[in-house]
């Protein structure tokens, strides 16, 4: 890494009569926010360059003869800023006169309506009666459908440049440009062609006013119907901070949720709009057995005595290792931890994971260098294009990394040559390489061949699905324990279990939330058919339910609370944004109340909070991760 | 000093000024081969002592335009301002038509001095034969090896590149005319930085009129000093003026500033035509405030000019006779920023519209008082709030012009017609 430079010295600056403290370079807007003093705005954005357009932010600085842009003036020492005399109120005033005259009165029907800075600036600041003679407003396109996902309203658009800037900023794909000139001058695509960028969801989020819209969100809500809930997006392990934003059991948006650390307030529209799917009805309602041959609903107690009977006869008569536990990457850090004890500590067998494929060898060196860390690396090294398709909001990291820092991406093939790679990289140089999971080998191999004395090489692995991490962390597999501690006696792998159920060696499974990948499985459905128990918790029915003995009706990752971990080994809660339609216990529960049946005490409530502490006394690398942190691996014992 | 006390038209009269051989019998390049004789420090040091300012309309010292320059950066560019757009204003035209090849050695010459390798001649989109005849000169420039690699065994090379607009009147800024060169929309650029630091391409430019460039060859040639004796201590030099409006022969006139009044220049263009009587003028082009008859004695002169509330500006002089109505004039200059508004900041694209829809009730008769109240502080929200000067000078006529004749506008209020046209057309 970089060393950090030596903070500067701060510089005071006065604004309305308080004197703030901030760094040399710092904008008049910044100095005001630390000074507790609301400067409106609409052209201005954290993430993008100061252009200084829409002059709503226009203040009196002593010296200067005009009113100057506190989004784009630079402080300097001793600075006297006014921003509540007359003249500026008076401009004020008469920016968002000028804003109004041709803007639409649609509120009503403007999907902005109750968040838009065009109310609410006008609310707060504009003048209280239209005094505009003019008859006729110009007139704009409204509602042209920029592509499936975004709606463009030209008529309401003011003209901030947010989002041509967003894409010549932070995408780079320049999709959206200004077109025309003076009154007439609108906002649209080249010819009118379709969007096409895998990020257009964070338009309708920058805009400040109704003018870009998302096509899942129209007239589907208002934002005092919405309750939000921060979490964490669930669609890939990337882990973007989000809000989901429920209007009663519905979800009705994502919004980004800004964790500079991590996704930096994009998100990627696979991501954003995966929401509707939790919207789905079909879900596991009720707790169901096969009584007698015939499936039927029975009591949540029922069902637990059903499925722990059969465990315990089939452990009695055919031992242990004929029981096999099967998760997934969508559990909870929390669920992940309690399963594997339930398999390893309460049943007793060594068939316990939550993949597909084997998990090779992979340790904590595999995630050396964190998402953010990226921008301080003089060079990235990106194997392929799997990294990028597995984790979308990484393609954004780079391009900010290359774009605003001027670091070197190097996008090759996984087999690149590590000679043709060391032209191009200098002997004193930090790198990272950036690889999916599947090419974990040979990013080990190429960061061998290019470390050198003077040159750091580290690794941030991508793994797939949104707690590969934590349940590789937590020991959710056969071969290695909590911590990455081999296991002494390792025992199935998930494809493994499914042969071994047909033939007859394994003879009950413990599926809690089973992917759908695996659902798609010819050789599954053959393992259901053929064991004599099956206890499944699923959220919806599948090809798993109906070849369950026992079900018990399970939660999607929205209505559950717990800690995930992302792929560069960030800790962060989720939060149960929306309750299920029934009032069955939560997974973790479940699972709790399984290993009670079978005599196992968790020693902890099976809540969130206590099960995490167990976790850290376990995997020490998990102490102090509260409030987002990564995991400190070098603490391994 | 030559003997008319001309610079820039000195060579009025002598045959084919437009070909290269046409301004060599003149001594033509001369200049610029002394240029590189005396190396670029002692140009810039001529430059100086000629206290020549910018003639595109803000009159900066051009010596100290050049001393912006950071030391050692390069590439450095120099581009030139030819996007003669401000309206009454045609000089750089006529230089451009009358003596190309005196502006292309002004440009080599300030090339030289700036050490600059690459020149851009920025011109206005609707000048297509000037485009075309400029082309030409460059050929024959490049053919006699004052411009390409190492002009006149100097070691020094300078490519020429003419570049023409698309019709934006915003082009003419400066910083709007690097972002339509590099092939962006027209529009200014924030500042600072300066184009001075970081200009065409990121890279430290010099922005230079065509008038301006072309006075260098008389000034390396005869010395700063004989420059600056051509007009007075605070306004040194000549200057090209454009008279048009209501005179009996509009044309462009040079005359030396300082010495020259207002009167001198409405006399040269044959007074104002039709026999009628003066009633109001605009000096500097479309953007400047309004002067009287009382000024018309006032000097060409920076100083008493800006005391007369007014500008010289890019070096325009229109002339309206006593049946103007002055509210349809400031109508018709308020339709031409409400046109030529790049968009880009709110108080002008809203601005010049709001401005431009009272302008238009308040000339038709249909305003109401409060409005005409409206206009004034519709104005004062645009004065000084927009990005760029534009929506800033697109309120300075309108305003001069109400403070000037505020009879003639609040007659206008509610009287259904134009009065004063209503007066010339109906009761006559």
């Amino acid at each position: 890494m970089a060393e950090a430079p030596a903070a500067p010295a701060l510089i005071g600056v006065e604004i309305d009569g308080r004197t703030v403290e901030v760094a040399p370079g710092s904008l008049v807007w910044d100095a005001c926010e630390k000074a507790g003093v609301f400067v409106p705005v609409y052209c201005a954005h954290k993430k993008l360059e100061p252009v200084a357009v829409c002059r709503m932010c226009l203040v009196e600085v002593e010296g200067m003869p005009k009113l100057q842009p506190a989004c784009a003036t630079r402080v300097s020492a001793g600075m006297v800023v006014r921003t509540a005399t007359d003249q500026v109120r008076k401009f004020r005033d008469g920016n968002l006169e000028f804003l109004l005259l041709n803007h639409p009165l649609d509120c009503p029907v403007c999907d902005r309506g109750g968040e838009c800075d065009l109310q609410d600036f006008t609310q707060r600041y504009g003048p209280g009666r239209s005094r505009a003679s003019i008859t006729e407003k110009v007139h704009f396109e409204k509602a042209i459908p920029l592509s499936d996902k975004i709606y463009l309203d030209q008529e309401r658009c003011i003209l901030c440049w947010r989002c041509v800037r967003y894409y010549e900023e932070i995408t780079g794909e320049r999709e959206i440009v200004l077109q025309e000139r003076g009154v007439h001058t609108v906002v649209d695509t080249f010819e009118r062609r379709p969007l096409q960028s895998k990020f257009q969801g964070n338009l309708p989020e920058i805009c400040p006013v109704g003018a870009l819209t998302h096509a899942k969100y129209r007239f589907r809500a208002r934002p005092w119907d919405l309750r939000r809930t921060s979490s964490v997006c669930s669609h890939c392990s990337y882990g973007c901070n989000i809000f989901v934003d429920a209007r009663e059991d519905q979800i009705a948006r994502y919004a980004s949720n800004d964790n500079p650390e991590v996704d930096d307030s994009w998100l990627c529209d696979r991501g954003r709009y995966a929401f509707s799917e939790h919207n789905r009805g079909d879900r596991v309602v009720n707790p169901e057995a096969r009584v007698g041959g015939v499936r039927q609903a029975v009591a949540y107690k029922d069902a637990i005595e059903r499925a722990c009977g059969g465990l315990l006869r089939i452990r009695g008569e055919f031992g242990p290792s004929a029981i096999g536990v099967v998760g997934s990457s969508r559990l909870t850090n929390e669920e992940a931890f309690a399963l594997q004890w339930m398999a390893r500590e309460v049943i007793g067998t060594p068939n316990l994971d939550h993949r597909l494929s084997r998990l090779e060898r992979i340790t904590p060196d595999d995630f050396e260098v964190g998402i953010a860390e990226i921008e301080e690396c003089d060079a990235v090294v990106v194997l392929g294009p799997t990294p990028e398709a597995a984790a979308p909001v990484l393609t954004l990291r780079l391009f900010k990394a290359e774009n605003k820092r001027g670091r070197q991406i190097l996008r090759v093939p996984v087999g690149v040559a590590a000679a043709r790679l060391l032209q191009d990289l200098p002997p004193e140089a930090t790198v990272a390489i950036v690889a999916h999971e599947s090419d974990a080998s040979a990013a080990r191999e190429l960061r061998r061949k290019l470390s050198a004395p003077k040159r750091l090489v580290q690794i941030l692995t991508i793994v797939d699905e949104v707690n590969s991490r934590g349940c590789q962390d937590l020991g959710l597999l056969p071969n290695w324990l909590p911590g990455y501690r081999p296991a002494l006696n390792p025992g199935l792998e998930t494809l493994a279990m499914l042969k071994a159920a047909v033939d007859g060696t394994v003879r009950a499974l413990v599926l809690v939330d089973p992917s759908p990948d695996l659902e798609g499985r010819a050789l599954f459905a053959d393992a259901l058919a053929s064991v004599e128990l099956a206890i499944v918790v699923a959220a919806r029915p599948g090809v798993s339910t109906r070849g369950a003995t026992v079900v018990l009706p399970g939660r999607t990752l929205v209505e559950k609370a717990g800690t995930v971990t992302n792929t560069e080994g960030r800790v962060q809660r989720v939060r149960s944004a929306v309750e299920p339609k029934f009032a069955f216990p939560p997974d973790l529960r479940v699972i709790a109340d399984l290993a009670a049946g079978l005599g196992g005490d968790l020693g902890v409530q099976p809540l969130a909070g206590p099960v995490f502490t167990k976790i850290a006394e376990a995997v020490p690398a998990y102490r102090g991760t509260q409030g987002g942190l990564r995991a400190k691996w070098s603490l391994l014992p | 000093m030559t003997e008319s006390g001309l610079v820039l038209t000195r060579h009025h009269g002598a045959p084919d000024q437009t070909t290269l051989a046409g301004y060599e019998r003149v001594g033509g390049y001369g200049a610029l081969r002394r240029a590189v004789q005396i190396g670029p420090d002692e140009v810039a040091v001529q430059v100086k002592a000629s206290g020549l300012r910018g003639r595109g309309g803000a009159a900066f010292p051009t010596a100290t335009k050049w001393s912006f320059l950071p030391k050692e950066t390069f590439p450095r560019y120099l581009c030139v301002n030819a996007d003669e757009s401000e309206p009454g204003c045609f000089k750089d035209r006529v230089l451009m038509e009358e003596y190309p090849h005196q502006f292309l050695e002004g440009v080599l010459i300030a090339a030289f001095a700036l050490r600059v390798t690459h020149s851009f001649i920025y011109i206005r989109g609707e000048y297509r034969s000037q485009r075309e005849l400029l082309e030409r000169a460059v050929e024959e420039v490049y053919r006699a090896g004052y411009a390409g690699r190492d002009v006149l065994g100097s070691g020094w090379g300078c490519e020429l590149i003419v570049h023409g607009g698309a019709g934006a009147y915003i082009c003419g800024e400066e910083t709007a005319l690097l972002e339509s060169l590099e092939g962006r929309r027209g529009q200014p650029r924030l500042k600072p930085p300066f184009p001075a630091v970081k200009g065409l391409y990121g890279q430290p430019t010099v922005v230079n009129n065509v008038e301006t460039l072309s006075n260098l060859p008389f000034i390396v040639e005869q010395g700063g000093a004989a420059y600056a004796a051509t007009g007075t201590e605070a306004s040194p030099g000549t200057r090209l003026f454009c008279v048009s409006g209501h005179v009996e022969h509009p044309g462009t006139f040079e005359v030396p500033m300082g010495r020259t009044t207002f009167r001198d220049l409405v006399e040269l263009a044959g007074g104002v035509w039709k026999g009628r009587k003066f009633k109001a003028m605009q000096p500097g082009g479309g953007s400047m405030q309004i002067l009287g008859p009382e000024h018309l004695d006032t000097p060409l002169d920076f100083k008493a000019v800006a005391d007369a509330g007014s500008s010289l500006g890019a070096g325009a002089l229109v002339v309206m006779d006593e049946s103007t109505c002055v509210v349809n004039v400031a109508m018709r200059l308020v339709d031409f920023y409400r046109h030529e508004s790049c968009g880009k900041c709110v108080p002008c694209r809203e601005g010049t519209y709001f401005e431009s829809e009272l302008m238009h009730r308040l000339e038709a008769g249909v305003a109401t008082r409060s409005e005409l109240a409206d206009l004034s502080d519709v104005c004062a929200n645009m004065d000084g709030r927009c990005f760029c000067p534009l929506g800033d000078t697109a309120t300075w006529f309108v305003m001069s012009a109400y403070r000037r004749f505020p009879e003639e506008f609040e007659m206008h209020c509610g009287a259904g017609v134009c009065p004063v046209r209503y007066r010339q057309e109906v009761m006559v």
